[in-house]
């Protein structure tokens, strides 16, 4: 554990390129849907084990900081994915790998996801605002 | 010009835990980190420790995290980091190997990792009719040239978030080292080095951060070689 959070905090701390922050990034957001999966798997089985714990875990759900935690959690899905394709590729073809490709690499991953995300966290970001600021929804 | 030094110190038989020594010297914008260090250590504390050999870039013995960037202290200019008279460089022990004291790691555990590989001329064939060199054509020396550069320097291995996680990891070194003779169509020990390198501890912790790339002193593609022996591992193919 100490060496977990050292790890994450030179992370930050040490100047490596943008190379450095797709890692962290990447390692953060795996672990972020990993968690997500693993209590919303728990929560979908009370549906059938303990109904009135399910309603509980759905009100939860729809609160003002969960929702917005799971727009920026779609932008951790996005982005490990957008990472991912590009290690893939790199697996495959290590020659092309210079300092400059590695740099617009990362910078291409970053852009795909926030252009991949905008539109998500407008629709997730209208529905939060409906829902929970003027309170159109129907229960 | 006058340089701030901000520099991370320890003692193990003193200090309970590192602190920064601070002292301002005088360099010229040409000098090199290492000349900074230097001036602390003859004229400000004599008390304070940095290890190097060759301070010209050949023995990899002063690798250390200048602004938080691994390099060799011996490579480095004073302009080529600072800007401004006064500006600040911190300078800190690489991170991952024990410190012994101040700027000096215990490279034991760095070297560990090396010998694991094998890197070493392996082939128990007869020697050639002639009786004198195993002769190789211009292409086939080429093409493990990169890792020949490596000065075991380190810079890449405590640059790397993997191996910062879990000191088992061979590290990138290791791997430039194994891929020297992996790839030298004279070798006759690949498989056993590519079997190494596919243990958990081997080349897969790799996570292409792309770290010790751009630390490396030597300009070595690490990421890239490792990328090569990765892909020999996955097509049992070495080309
Ligand atoms: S490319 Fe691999 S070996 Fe190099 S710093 Fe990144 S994780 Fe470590
Ligand atoms: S690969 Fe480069 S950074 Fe790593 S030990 Fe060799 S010379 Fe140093
Ligand atoms: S002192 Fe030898 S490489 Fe810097």
């Amino acid at each position: 554990m100490a060496t977990f959070i050292s790890t994450l905090w030179e992370g930050v701390r040490y100047r490596g390129g943008i190379g450095n922050w797709a890692y962290l990034f990447h390692r953060l957001a795996g672990l972020a849907t990993l968690l997500f999966l693993a209590i919303h798997i728990v929560d979908t089985a009370f549906v059938f084990f303990a109904p009135s714990l399910y309603a509980h875990a759905i009100d939860i759900y729809r609160s003002t900081p969960f929702m917005f935690g799971e727009i920026a959690l779609v932008a951790g899905v996005l982005f490990h994915g957008a990472n991912g394709l590009k290690i893939i590729v790199f697996d495959y073809r290590p020659d092309l790998w210079s300092h400059e490709n590695e740099k617009r690499a990362a910078i291409i991953v970053f852009a795909v996801t926030i252009i991949l995300w905008i539109p998500a966290a407008i629709i997730m970001g209208n529905n939060l605002i409906q829902c929970n600021f003027l309170h159109l929804c129907g229960e | 010009m006058k340089v701030h030094l901000k520099i991370k110190r320890f003692n193990p038989e003193k200090d309970s835990k590192s602190w920064w020594g601070e002292y301002d010297v005088n360099v010229d914008p040409t000098d090199r980190v290492l000349d900074a260090l230097h001036l602390v250590k003859w004229y400000q504390d004599g008390t304070f420790n940095v290890r190097r050999s060759c301070a010209h870039g050949v023995c990899g013995s002063d690798a250390v995290r200048i602004n938080g960037q691994n390099r060799l202290a011996c490579k480095v200019l004073i302009q080529d980091i600072v800007k401004n008279d006064g500006d600040t460089i911190t300078v800190e022990p690489i991170l991952g190997l024990p410190v012994i004291k101040d700027l000096i790691v215990d490279m034991e555990p760095f070297f560990d990792h090396y010998k694991s590989v094998m890197p070493y001329f392996v082939n128990d064939e007869a020697l050639p009719a002639d009786g004198r060199e195993r002769l190789q054509n211009i292409a086939d020396r080429e093409r493990y040239d990169q890792g020949t550069k490596c000065i075991l320097c380190a810079c890449c291995t405590t640059s790397c978030p993997s191996f910062w996680l879990n000191d088992d990891y061979v590290g990138p070194a290791a791997v430039v080292q194994a891929h020297r003779f992996i790839f030298d169509s004279r070798d006759r020990a690949a498989e056993e080095r590519l079997k190494i390198l596919n243990e958990q501890m081997g080349v897969w912790r790799c996570r292409t951060a792309f770290n010790c790339t751009n630390a490396c002193p030597r300009e070595i593609p690490v990421t890239q070689l490792i990328g090569e022996v990765k892909k020999a591992l996955a097509t049992g193919e070495i080309r």
